[in-house]
């Protein structure tokens, strides 16, 4: 036995050392400036690593070609699989050779913001003189600012859901656009008295998936409830409303619903792609779901029926509108402030450049037509499609120009709507004691929810158990965001930021 | 038993001396260079990396700037081990995984021995093959496929039937059932019905490596027990059985190893309501991990993994050379 | 009936009831498996999204607008699908060369770790058995495949798919079966420890040398993770890769307007079971035949 102790001590003192001689060399110091540098000064090429782009096979490498006709700017484009795009950005972080701009969706983006991972981008905006900056829409630029500092330029409008319900069916029962949360239950009533499996309103499970905004695919349901931490205006402190009354009510609303066979008994067990299925197969009366071109997508993969976006009932206050999604800076990026320049403010530039990222390639990806307007070509690879979009969604845009190309009327429809009624989300919070305390949260939460909306307990049972499993991490979460130190630095920092935007106003009158 | 093995190698080792003996091995040294390279390179290096699971290692700046900071200590541990769903996750995984484990062997093993029995040469590969296509479904298809079998419907009141799955179907018609059971969120129901699943998906593909095991079996043991008179059942039992032994025992301790990675199948199968039961490390690991790039917690809770599993493989291995006489190693 | 140790007396009554037990219970566990895998089948061709179990391989095409048997538009949209010839290519090329690697580093390492008076070879194999439980973790992985220039490269992903200590050990048990004598006869005629493994240990292997050829044959054809981490260019993705590059995409854009989306995944999916079938048969030849390794008598 003995023996064997030591044989073992052995083989691992043996692969020690071995090991310790091989990784000899590595352990070299990373390079990187947060200087933005000579916005004139242009780079030979640069790197962007992207998600939701055009694929390789329906010509990015054209895009990339003309990129660098028009510029003059070599671009080479790492587009990773979308499951495992996050994945593949931490680790070009941990290589310390991550791609010069990144995209980066609303749950990333404040997190890697926090890393320090990001380059602060603000005055690189503030001093700008692009076109972008007389034809955005501020609103989308101030979304990402976390503390007043921008680390991320917005693609696109960040979008959100919307309540699509059967308009064929609404017309049968002899019903209006429901106004409030009675008229809502009613409608789905009118949907369940069809039978035959009728599914008056699906969803996958009750949190989002643990994705900020949690509450979007339920709003009817939530209302004023949020279920995340937030600042309490009157009282200048964070709460957890997860652990207030109205989160309370909005459970009971649920399981009321639930009970009643109003919402999807497979709610808990179902992907979004379960409920698009489930509309596609015309069981679904009511689905909460993403507003622009999913309209139209929703409304082609049915085969019978006809889809409506509803506004939103009056207790809701309208539909969340997602932070955008950015293209971010790394901190490694050479010649910071001439790629902002020559990259990001050329892509909304109104012209040329805004074409080119929205649309494609001119001839490949769509051609003009002799009166102004433009057609979009069908995809490379699939010849009964036509090219959406090259980088950016067209109706998603942010700035004001004259898109050759027109929506389609349903994608309009459902825009308008939602956009009437928007309501900002704000940058989810990142701190260490969120990140090392929110799984363990959403897991209780999760169980808190689902147990009693299904019936397994009762309302004040899961508020019971939400209070003694959930306290631990609620509390160690909001006392680190009632922190003086963390107060007076956000403080500090929108102080910071007003200043900082008042003299932007100075400098653009000049 | 054990004490022999230990005189059996007392005494080897005092015949010829160890430069004499790895002069008449210097080939198999030769040999086992490729397996080497391989085995330092891309197994042994990254193995520095475990250094992180004491420190502070996250996507920051001042961490991309000095390296992780070390002044933690056991800090990850502690948070680990404080932190309840933890807990749950890790029982979870070691029943989970152990009964998975057990029914694998036990029905793998069964099977190849039925298999064996076939004597038409094209009915033995038909089964075969039908038995391994399952293995070739990706955990998600093979999810779905489960959950559309035994869906409950999408009336939560139970009235209305006309959506529930294959299976609720057949309990409701033949009476046994009065209203759809939802198995999937039953915490009672879903281990079972998760080990139905891995048994479908993995049953088949299980039996390879005992039926090569059987193949080799040399044909003269069973004319030598039949000019004994020894029937089929004897035959199988002190013939059969005792030839894959070790096989079987070597599947098994390897597989043990793994036991804490269990992983794919739970992810695509759990929800929030059967938590209590389904949730294990990997898949807690797999939430705390999207929520923070925290590379130094994810190395603990790998590190606290492995001494489990080191713990579990040591603890067969002596087993192993308490019944057989050898250990594995 | 004509195998050569068939042990079966006809007139031996139980042997028939088991016989017919057994066909009865193999048709009953094969109508397990392949209904499920036959639903996919049909759903591959509904082109349609269907609740329930709809067992008709029949769907609506859209190009002729009626009802068909065995409706194949999804099967055709993956075929001439451009981005999937080469990455069927490089699927193949892996597959082999990670399986070739792998059976040579298995029954090498294997035949080196059944030579109980070797010294050294219980460290080897602590060693070995060590990185079945401790490893470095995904990151730390990532940076030596960096620091040694591989990434971006196949051999990221085959090199260390080839190094699969599970299937090592398994060889090894295959060879502490052989008969010592054996090894003992063959040195005595004057054969070197190579041409022992070549001559005696390799042929002698042919069931352990096709089960785990294929254990590291199919790990190979399903590999997608290591290409999610250590590859860039599009180029290099293998069919699996691809496959799922071809779901996400299907769902997130560029939606089909004609083909149903679960009909199109579950045609894909039919597809990566193919090249199995055909991997199979010449892998079950050494299962049947069984090895004659009482050729020498203890």
């Amino acid at each position: 036995m003995k023996k064997n102790v030591f044989k073992r001590f052995a083989a691992m003192s043996l692969a020690v050392v071995m090991v310790t001689g091989l990784a000899g060399c590595s352990g070299d110091e990373a390079t990187f400036t947060l200087d933005g540098g000579d916005p004139n000064d242009l780079p030979d090429e640069i790197s962007l690593m992207a998600d939701t782009i055009i694929t390789e096979e329906n010509g990015l490498q054209d895009f990339c070609d003309e990129y660098e006709r028009q510029t003059g700017i070599k671009l080479s484009i790492e587009k990773p699989d979308h499951a495992k795009y996050y994945e593949k950005v931490t680790l070009s972080f941990a290589s310390e050779e991550p791609a010069d701009i990144i995209e980066m969706g609303s749950t990333y983006y404040p997190e890697l913001a926090n890393s320090g991972a990001l380059w602060d981008m603000t005055e690189a905006w503030n001093n700008s003189t692009s076109n972008c900056k007389k034809i955005i829409d501020e609103d989308y630029v101030e979304a990402l600012k976390i503390n007043g500092v921008l680390y991320g330029f917005p693609m696109a409008a960040g979008n959100g859901t919307i309540t699509y319900v059967r308009d064929d069916w609404m017309k049968e029962a002899g019903l209006s656009n429901p106004k409030n949360y009675d008229e809502f239950i009613n409608m789905l009533r009118a949907f369940k008295a069809r039978g035959q499996g009728t599914i008056p309103l699906t969803s996958s499970g009750f949190l989002n998936n643990g994705e900020t905004p949690y509450d979007i695919y339920l709003r009817e349901f939530y209302q004023d409830a949020i279920p995340d931490f937030y600042k309490d205006e009157e009282t200048g402190k964070y709460v957890d409303g997860f652990a207030q009354p109205e989160m309370k009510e909005a459970i009971q609303r649920l399981r009321d619903a639930y009970q009643e066979g109003l919402i999807d008994a497979e709610i808990v067990t179902n992907k979004t792609s379960t409920c698009r299925d489930k509309l596609g197969s015309g069981l679904v009366g009511a689905f909460n779901y993403w507003a622009g071109m999913w309209s139209l997508k929703l409304q082609r993969s049915m085969n019978e029926g006809q889809l409506k976006p509803i506004p939103p009932i009056e207790e809701t206050g309208g539909y969340t509108e997602r932070v955008p999604t950015a293209f971010a800076m790394s901190i490694y990026a050479p010649n910071k402030a001439a790629i902002f320049e020559h990259f990001l403010m050329f892509s909304h530039d109104g012209g040329e450049g805004q074409m080119l990222f929205t649309h494609g390639v001119k001839d490949k990806h769509y051609t003009m037509n002799a009166d102004g307007s433009a057609t979009a070509l069908p995809y490379y690879s699939d010849p009964d499609n036509t090219v959406e979009k090259a980088i950016y969604a067209p109706e998603l845009t942010i700035t004001e120009w004259n898109d050759p190309i027109p929506l389609d009327p349903m994608v309009k429809d459902s825009l308008e709507e939602f956009r009437k009624n928007r309501v900002f989300a704000s940058v989810p919070i990142v701190r260490d004691a969120i990140a090392e305390n929110l799984a363990d949260l959403n897991v209780v939460k999760d169980v808190v929810m689902a147990n009693a909306v299904t019936g397994k307990t009762t309302v004040d049972e899961a508020i019971d158990y939400y209070n003694t499993k959930g306290s631990y991490y609620a509390n160690a979460i909001l006392e680190d965001l009632n922190s003086e130190e963390n107060l007076k630095a956000e403080e500090e920092a929108l102080a910071g930021a007003t200043g900082g935007s008042a003299s932007d106003e100075e400098a653009a009158e000049e | 038993m054990a004490n022999n093995n230990d005189n059996f190698d007392h005494v080897i080792v005092k015949k010829p001396s160890v430069g004499q003996r790895m002069f008449k091995y210097r080939y198999f040294y030769l040999m086992f260079i490729p397996v080497a390279i391989v085995l330092l390179v891309f197994y042994y290096w990254p193995m520095l990396g475990i250094r992180y699971a004491f420190s502070t290692f996250k996507l920051k700046q001042i961490t991309l700037r000095t390296g992780p900071d070390y002044s933690i200590g056991l800090g990850n541990f502690t948070r680990l081990l404080s932190s309840d769903p933890f807990h749950a996750a890790f029982k979870n995984t070691i029943v989970l995984s152990f009964i998975n484990l057990v029914l694998a062997m036990v029905c793998s093993v069964a099977i190849a021995l039925l298999i064996n029995e076939i004597q038409n040469a094209w009915g033995k590969k038909i089964v075969q093959t039908v038995l391994y296509l399952p293995h070739f479904l990706s955990w998600v298809v093979a999810a779905s496929i489960f959950m559309l079998i035994l869906s409950a419907g999408t009336d939560a009141t139970g009235a209305d039937t006309s959506n529930t799955g294959f299976i609720n179907a057949i309990l409701l018609q033949i009476g046994i059932l009065d209203k759809p059971v939802d198995f999937l969120t039953e915490s009672k129901a879903w281990p079972t019905v998760w080990y139905i699943m891995n048994r479908w998906k993995e049953t088949g593909w299980g039996t390879i490596i005992y039926l090569a095991a059987l193949s080799s079996i040399s044909p003269d043991l069973y004319e030598a027990a039949e000019i004994d008179g020894a029937g089929r059942m004897k035959q199988t039992w002190y013939i059969t059985i005792p030839s894959i032994m070790n096989t079987i025992l070597v599947v098994f301790i390897l597989n043990l190893a793994k036991i804490m990675n269990v992983f794919e199948s739970v992810f695509v199968f759990y929800n929030s309501l059967v938590y209590d039961v389904s949730d294990v490390i990997q898949t807690y690991t797999y939430r705390v991990g999207i929520v923070g790039n925290d590379y130094g917690y994810s190395t603990a809770i790998g590190l606290f993994k492995s001494v489990v599993s080191l713990i579990l493989v040591s603890a067969s291995d002596i087993i192993s050379k308490k019944i057989r006489g050898y250990g594995i190693v | 009936m004509k195998k050569k140790f068939n042990l079966i007396n006809p007139q031996y009554a139980p042997r028939s009831w088991f016989v017919l037990f057994n066909t009865l219970f193999f048709v009953f566990l094969m109508a397990a498996m392949i209904i499920p895998i036959f639903k996919i089948f049909c759903d591959s061709m509904v082109n349609e999204t269907v609740y329930g179990l709809k067992l008709i391989p029949k769907g609506f095409d859209p190009n002729t607008g009626k009802e068909v048997w065995f409706n194949t538009i999804a099967y055709k949209r993956i075929v001439t699908d451009p981005g999937l010839y080469k990455p069927f290519l490089i699927s193949i090329y892996t597959t082999l060369m990670t399986t070739f690697l792998g059976l040579l580093i298995s029954t090498l390492g294997a035949y080196v770790l059944i030579q109980k008076d070797m010294p050294g070879v219980k460290i080897f194999s602590y060693m070995l058995l060590f990185t079945m439980i401790f490893n470095g973790g995904l990151i730390p992985t990532f940076l030596v495949m960096k620091n040694i220039g591989l990434l971006d490269s196949l051999w990221a992903v085959m090199l260390p798919m080839s190094m699969n200590v599970y299937n090592l050990v398994l060889m090894r048990s295959f060879f502490e079966g052989i008969p010592v004598s054996l090894f003992e006869a063959a040195e005595i005629d004057g054969c070197t420890p190579m041409g022992i493994f070549v001559k005696i240990v390799l042929p002698l292997s042919k069931a352990a040398l096709a089960s785990i050829g294929l254990f590291f044959a199919v790990a190979a054809w399903s590999e997608y993770f290591h290409y999610v981490i250590y590859i860039k260019s599009s180029s290099k993705y293998n069919f699996q890769y691809k496959l799922r590059d071809l779901f996400q995409d299907k769902q997130e854009a560029s939606e089909g307007t004609k083909i149903n989306v679960n009909t199109l995944k579950s045609a894909a999916v039919i597809v990566s079971i193919v090249p199995f079938m055909f991997i199979y048969p010449f892998c079950q030849k050494y299962f049947m035949t069984g090895v004659t390794m009482g050729a020498v008598k203890e």
